[in-house]
């Protein structure tokens, strides 16, 4: 089957017959780049990862399973936290992330709630399915119990990260997850200059980024 | 800023441009500049990865039909829906079915250059659907009714108390003049309209063939929102966006942010391939990709002018340009602006409606320096020039038959060696009829074509004689 466009496209680079694989000048070298970037030492790319979310004025620190209670109530107090969504995901179902938001008096909303429910949330809770320590970017994909929107409605996002979704490079993750159907990059909080160049957190996504990565 | 234009007045524009202007843009383009230079001294690869980009352009421009065929298949499989549009027109119609056959009244949108070109706010509305631009700047100067002034920052022109005073007005509300409080009103109110709309509308960054995946690179999080809340999805995209592969995205994901902003990544890069697959999940049921052709296919033609169809829209080639940043965007008179602008409007509007973009250019190349995958634009200005001038046929110049004449005698006479000496005997006898002192003011034609603008030098003497001279006057001065 052919179309109008395609048929245009052929005419004006002079095809005389239809063609299935590329020719002319030839696909650079595979790797792209053929020195991509080698990660270091695991605690170097760790302190690399969580100084770049930092850079990007987000939150970024490390912090051991038995003081995630502490720091769940610092955050729900600081940020003034009544309703909160969370990943349904083994790891966060672990460290008892609902039940603590509970014992706070913190309202939780299903992941899957429908989207005017979810937009009420103050707090969503994520993981993250890569981390890139050169830019502090957290890669996720989508699915019921990782919904999108759980890192995008509510004006605080907060991802448990740990240190095996580290990858050096943008490379290994896009080989990793070129199949699936959805996967988003988020390097920071929502930003916008817009306004006479006034740098501003928020404007639509979440306005305050905290990234956990989890020690033991 | 969405009709095409029929006259592109470039040079009466910058000849009244608001005082207002320059300044904000240079803020702008100073703070880009500034920024990408930080970015680029941070990675020792960036003249490879430029090269490689360039590279990698070059290869899907030549083999546009195949990626496109692949892309088309990919999307179809992994659920999407394609179409394709020959003309602005065909795209606008195609949009409007789709939302009609969904029943929709409000379409959110999130900033996309390809819907800017074919004027689908306009063409939405007019068939009574509500579009709202959803990007803070783009949200602005669709509440003020005008064009983007820069590709990144579109409403930079505007000051803090002038969109105050816009939102007053528009949104009947009481707004004050702080940017943060004035962005928190805009959160509100698109908030709704992001949980109300039944489409969300974007452009794309990037196409990838292999599997088929829109790429869209935002900051604000309103890309994520019109892809995420409504449950119809319809992305326009030119065919020039196609990439061919996740390899090629690497390069191009680490090239566009720090050329654009000076970010190494922008906040959120999202990689959607069709829709989403299980029912209950977040994300739009059901997608559509309109593929826009509009002229660039005809581009291709050329194998000069082509290459402007590598453009990964970034805009660094405006923040370097010397006469982009004393006219800002509005004078380009068309979707795109800056030295970009100037390459590309002629070859998609025409090189008579957009005669003088060409020319909108002092050639100093800073443009081509800073261009991430090295589109030769000063080459490229020069080439359409001559199409201006000559028309869009690119016959190899053919000069006129008195200048071939005067060549070839020329070209005999300075081969004999008598005939050439005779010539320096001759021309200043000749000249002698004509010379006031050491000029000469007026010469016959065709010669006074030249007097009547300046003087011509009188020929003294043939060079050997001179040379002659000259050594004999230096001898004297040196005893």
């Amino acid at each position: 089957m052919t179309n109008p466009v395609i048929e245009n496209v052929r005419r004006s680079l002079g095809r005389t017959a239809q063609i299935s694989s590329p020719q002319g000048t030839p696909l650079s070298l595979r790797p792209a780049i053929h020195e991509p970037r080698l990660p270091e030492s695991l605690d170097s790319e760790i302190e690399r990862f969580l100084g770049e979310v930092k850079k990007l004025s987000g939150v970024g620190q490390k912090l051991s399973p038995s003081e995630i209670d502490f720091a769940l109530k610092t955050l729900v107090e600081e940020q003034n936290i009544h309703k909160a969504t969370v990943w349904e995901t083994p790891h966060l179902r672990q460290l008892g992330i609902t039940e603590i938001l509970n014992s706070l008096g913190v309202e939780l909303v299903s992941p899957n709630a429908n989207k005017h429910e979810m937009a009420l949330c103050d707090l969503g809770i994520t993981e993250a399915d890569y981390l890139l320590p050169e830019t502090g970017t957290l890669a996720m994909h989508s699915s019921a119990e990782k919904p999108r929107a759980v890192s995008l409605l509510p004006r605080v996002h907060l991802a448990i990260v740990r240190p095996e979704m580290l990858r050096a490079d943008m490379h290994q993750i896009f080989a990793e997850a070129k199949d699936g159907n959805y996967l988003v990059f988020i390097t920071g909080p929502s930003r916008t200059a817009d306004i006479e160049l006034t740098v501003t957190l928020g404007v639509h996504g979440p306005k305050n980024l905290y990234v956990w990565m989890m020690e033991g | 800023m969405s009709e095409t234009p029929t006259y592109i007045g470039f040079e009466e524009y910058s000849e009244h441009v608001p005082a207002s202007i320059p300044s904000a843009v240079q803020q702008a383009t100073s703070r880009f500049v500034s920024g990408r230079a930080a970015r680029v001294a941070e990675l020792p690869q960036w003249e490879e990865l430029r090269q490689i980009g360039s590279d990698i352009r070059q290869h899907t421009i030549e083999n546009m039909d195949v990626y496109l065929t692949r892309l088309e298949e990919k999307v179809k499989s992994a659920g999407g829906h394609v179409h394709w549009a020959e003309t602005a027109e065909d795209a606008n119609r195609i949009v409007l079915q789709i939302a009609k056959e969904h029943n929709v009244k409000m379409a959110v949108k999130s900033k996309s250059m390809a819907t800017e070109e074919i004027g689908l706010n306009h063409f939405l509305e007019a068939a009574g659907i509500e579009a709202i631009e959803t990007d803070l700047g783009e949200y602005i100067i669709q509440l003020a009714g005008t064009g983007p002034s820069h590709i990144i920052v579109p409403a930079v022109h505007l000051k803090k108390e002038e969109i105050a005073a816009l939102f007053s007005e528009k949104l009947e509300i009481n707004a004050p003049t702080d940017p943060i409080e004035l962005a928190r009103i805009a959160r509100e109110i698109l908030r709704e309209k992001f949980l109300n709309a039944e489409m969300g509308i974007s452009g794309g960054n990037f196409l990838v063939a292999e599997t088929g995946t829109l790429v869209m690179v935002t900051n604000e999080g309103n890309g994520r929102m019109c892809t995420t809340m409504p449950n119809l999805h319809v992305a326009v995209v030119g065919i020039d966006k196609v990439i061919p592969d996740w390899e090629s995205l690497t390069v191009f994901l680490k090239l566009l942010a720090r050329s654009a902003t000076g970010q190494k990544l922008s906040t959120y890069t999202q990689f959607i391939t069709g829709p989403r697959r299980t029912e209950g999940e977040f994300g739009p049921k059901e997608f559509h990709l309109v593929l826009l052709d509009n002229g660039r296919s005809k581009i291709l033609k050329d194998p000069v002018g082509r290459d402007v169809l590598k453009c990964i829209r970034c805009g660094a080639c405006a923040n370097v340009c010397p006469v982009y940043k004393n006219v800002g965007g509005f004078a380009y008179g068309s979707f795109i602006s800056g030295p970009i602008g100037a390459i590309l409007s002629p070859q998609m509007l025409g090189t008579q409606t957009a005669r003088e973009l060409p020319y909108a250019s002092t050639l100093c190349g800073a443009c081509a320096d800073v261009c991430p995958v090295k589109i030769p634009i000063p080459t490229i200005l020069l080439h359409l020039r001559r199409r201006v001038a000559q028309g869009d046929e690119f016959a190899p110049p053919t000069a006129s038959v008195p200048i071939r004449l005067t060549a070839s005698l020329a070209s005999f006479s300075l081969a004999q060696n008598w005939l050439y000496r005779f010539g320096t005997r001759l021309l200043p006898l000749l000249m002698s009829i004509f010379k006031r002192g050491d000029w000469i003011p007026s010469a016959p034609y065709p010669l006074s074509r030249w007097t009547k603008a300046r003087p011509l030098p009188s020929f003294t003497a043939g060079f050997r004689q001179w040379w002659k001279m000259r050594s004999a006057k230096r001898k004297e001065a040196s005893q």
